[in-house]
């Protein structure tokens, strides 16, 4: 009765995951045929890297005009690698023109913008083609082409307030600036006189938030992000500076390149490739991205947004949910069991004397190093020195999915095997007693007698973990895993509707949490039955004999 | 008569505090010995270690012809042919009733489920706990509990029972129900030994009784000796303290 219970359940969650997840996975094969073919390049595992014959361009995806995430393929948006969508903007259309230049397959790797550096020297892409400024502290790191864009910086500001009539940067004087994190933008603004700068923001999507929140006045940017704004907006406004009244700035801050690894043969390549872009072909490709992307909903209210958000992007939406729900589940399944063989290995008896003894004394240090180091650092830091560490240090390309798991896993491993190896220690001395005295030996009990009482009594902590790992699964993000939070974000990126997105995958996040916590709850309820017990009369005893000792 | 179990010489200390001192003892086939003696007289101690619950300190403690203090000696297969009763009844608290009598007799002496099954309903029968078999031991009484912990025991077909301080956790109204099985169990011939404070119960049905005081055997003999005409003051002493 019970294990079928268990199955049942395990079944359950699996299918959904399955169904969310990588279900949407073998529709994208489909789909893949028919898109047109010299564009579209998917590898099976959906990262691996370096085919000679594709040529990896990573990028936001969420920086219009530049690049944006969007649906389909309309106005020649390009398939994203392992994912669903399409990525669109100028920076595509120019990687289109590299790619076709190199007599390569493109392919697009959405990136974070903190990983696209990190991404570019360990090998996963073979250039940057994202709104990238060739600045000198880049330079010491990656190599860069010739310029293919230059803009000019801009204050986005708040229609309708003192800032919107400026014209000049000394006239932010007492304003809240900010902009994005590691880039020149932030350092520009010192310049201002008088200026309250603000802690810089991780991308756009925040402070395009702060800014209509009021937290900021302004934040700085180059034209087309003001271009884009004020047209997805109507809320904000864009300040332009004549010359010599803006910032001064170096050519390399405001001109734009693509991002080449050190001494790579490309970058010749390459420039040779954007020489033969006319400046004419440049900018009318500039306004056709900036007309292409993703537009404001005009007078909509946040219901209507509300709803519309979910209509557009629901299967978006619901992709992230699974890829969620299937990192979590598998990580919390494989966390519990690294956590149980921890738990068993550190309470098993130390010998008194020999060579026993001092095996398993070294073998409890490395664990605890282990137990120690994972619990102590952030989750999101371990997935930044994994993921990007072993393909530097070893060469080793994780696919992102496996690397996602994996990271889950020995984190929520160090945290299991504490609460394992509380609820060991927990354990009535007596149950060992009686199982020895049966003639029992440590692994006998362990496995019948003791591990099974030992789950029953963690699995509130077990399901905490779960929840948490819902949760956490969204710092995933860093490593680009399309999890709910980076689809959000996505979506965000691209309608300017920060609240309701982000208020779909709260209901999403909390649905997920709330049916793990209730379907938890229903096991403990089963596994303990009633208070009372009915003599039975008549009939023979259950038949599920042994039924406790085979969940261990 | 046929010897069970002889103890030589045992000893055991925790620390620097010896708790048994030299014991010298015997269990015959079908005897049921009864050991009594005031708390932190080293009864329970020595029983524990006779099934190494408790390591001794020193001494021999010989089954069949071998002394399984020896460190080659298997002591998951000795303790099988030693059935322990505990004062806390120590029922797995993960399996039902049926399955604390079952999961011994097929985990261990790798008997079939079905064989295990009889075997285990024979004896729950014994007890009269065969109605239970479902219970999760949470849903019993201590006396219920004691009962099924007894046929646990009996389910492994030891050759020895061993009953520490069986009664002592119950309720006073459970305590007979329980005496009543032991009694039982007595006259069938089984071999037990029992650490009791139930005077009545050791004058009844024991064999042999054991006074044990500060860590030494006192003295032993007829339930009439012992308790009619103990030879030692402190034999004396504790009778009145209890009786």
């Amino acid at each position: 009765m019970k294990r079928k219970l268990w199955m049942k359940i395990f079944t359950i969650l699996m299918a959904m995951s399955l169904l969310l997840g990588l279900g949407a996975g073998s529709a994208r094969y489909a789909q893949a045929a028919e898109v047109s073919s010299d564009i579209v390049v998917e590898s099976a595992d959906g990262s691996a890297s370096g085919s000679e014959d594709e040529f990896r361009v990573g990028m936001e995806a969420g920086y219009p005009p530049f690049n944006w995430t969007q649906t389909d393929d309309s106005n020649g948006a390009v398939r994203i690698d392992g994912n669903k969508e399409y990525a669109g903007g100028y920076d595509v259309q120019i990687a289109k023109k590299v790619a076709e230049g190199l007599g390569k397959k493109l392919v697009i790797v959405k990136t974070e913008w903190d990983g696209l550096v990190p991404a570019l020297v360990s090998g996963k892409i073979d250039a940057i083609i994202a709104g990238m400024s060739p600045t000198a502290e880049r330079k010491e790191t990656i190599d860069f082409s010739d310029i293919y864009y230059k803009s000019d910086l801009i204050i986005v500001v708040k229609k309708g307030e003192a800032y919107e009539d400026a014209t000049s940067i000394a006239d932010f004087k007492g304003a809240k600036i900010t902009a994005q994190l590691n880039t020149f933008h932030y350092g520009v603004i010192d310049q201002i006189e008088g200026v309250i700068r603000q802690t810089a923001m991780d991308n756009f999507t925040a402070m395009r938030v702060a800014l209509e929140a009021g937290m900021i006045d302004g934040y700085v940017s180059e034209k087309p992000e003001g271009v884009s704004a004020s047209m997805a907006n109507s809320n904000f406004a864009m300040v332009e500076f004549d010359k010599g009244k803006g910032f001064a700035t170096a050519e390399e801050d405001t001109a734009i390149s693509v991002g080449i690894a050190k001494d790579s043969e490309l970058t010749g390549q390459i420039n040779e490739i954007l020489s033969g872009i006319s400046e004419e072909e440049r900018t009318e490709l500039m306004d056709e991205a900036i007309l292409e992307q993703p537009a404001s909903g005009g007078n909509k209210t946040s219901f209507q947004w509300f709803i519309d958000i979910m209509k557009e992007n629901g299967p978006m939406f619901l992709r992230g949910a699974g890829m969620t729900l299937l990192i979590s589940l598998t990580g919390t399944i494989l966390g519990f069991l690294i956590g149980l063989l921890v738990g068993v290995i550190k309470t098993i008896p130390m010998p008194l004397k020999g060579a026993g003894r001092t095996a398993q004394k070294i073998i409890n240090g490395l664990l605890s190093v282990y137990v120690e180091f994972f619990r102590g650092t952030p989750m999101i830091v371990q997935a930044m020195v994994i993921y990007y560490g072993s393909a530097l240090a070893f060469d080793i390309h994780m696919n992102r999915l496996a690397a996602a798991i994996f990271i889950v896993s020995i984190n929520t491993g160090a945290y299991m095997s504490e609460i394992i190896r509380g609820g060991i220690v927990s354990i009535d001395k007596g149950q060992f007693e009686a199982a020895q005295a049966v003639g029992m030996n440590h692994v006998q009990t362990m496995t019948n007698v003791v591990l099974p009482q030992v789950i029953r009594n963690i699995l509130p902590a077990t399901g905490n973990e779960f929840v948490i790992n819902i949760k956490d699964t969204s710092v995933l993000n860093v490593i680009a895993v399309t999890e709910l939070f980076f689809q959000t974000k996505s979506v965000a990126g691209n309608n300017f509707r920060y609240f309701e997105s982000f208020f779909v995958a709260c209901i999403l996040y909390f649905i997920m949490t709330f049916t793990v916590t209730r379907i938890l709850r229903h096991i403990e309820k089963r596994l303990d039955g009633p208070a009372n017990y009915n003599m039975i009369t008549n009939q023979a005893p259950d038949e599920d004999t042994d039924s406790t000792a085979g969940q261990a | 008569m046929e010897k069970v179990i002889e103890i030589q010489h045992l000893s055991k200390s925790f620390g620097t505090h010896e708790v048994l001192k030299d014991i010298d003892f015997t269990v015959n086939k079908g005897e049921v010995v009864c050991i009594i003696g005031s708390s932190g007289s080293g009864k329970s101690t020595l029983l524990r270690c006779i099934n190494l619950l408790e390591r001794p300190s020193g001494g021999m403690i010989i089954y069949n012809g071998e002394n399984i203090l020896d460190e080659k000696h298997d002591i998951h297969q000795y303790r099988t042919k030693l059935g322990m009763v505990f004062q806390q009844f120590n029922l797995f608290n993960n399996h039902n009733v049926l399955n604390n009598c079952i999961v011994g007799q097929v985990k261990v002496l790798g008997r079939s489920k079905e064989d295990a099954k009889k075997v285990a309903m024979k004896y729950l029968k014994n007890v009269g706990m065969e109605k239970y078999v479902n219970a999760k031991p949470s849903q019993l009484s201590g006396g219920q509990k004691q009962r099924v912990a007894i046929a646990r025991a009996l389910s492994m077909e030891p050759d020895v029972l061993l009953f520490d301080e069986p009664t002592s956790a119950l309720d006073p109204e459970m305590v007979g129900e329980v005496l009543k099985v032991m009694k039982d169990l007595a006259h069938t011939g089984l071999t037990m030994l029992v650490v009791t404070h139930e005077m009545a119960f050791a004058k009844e049905v024991s064999d042999r009784v054991v006074f044990m005081d500060k860590g030494v055997i006192a003295e032993e003999g007829t339930p009439e000796l012992i308790f009619n005409n103990p030879t030692q003051d402190r034999t004396r002493e504790f009778l009145k303290r209890t009786l």
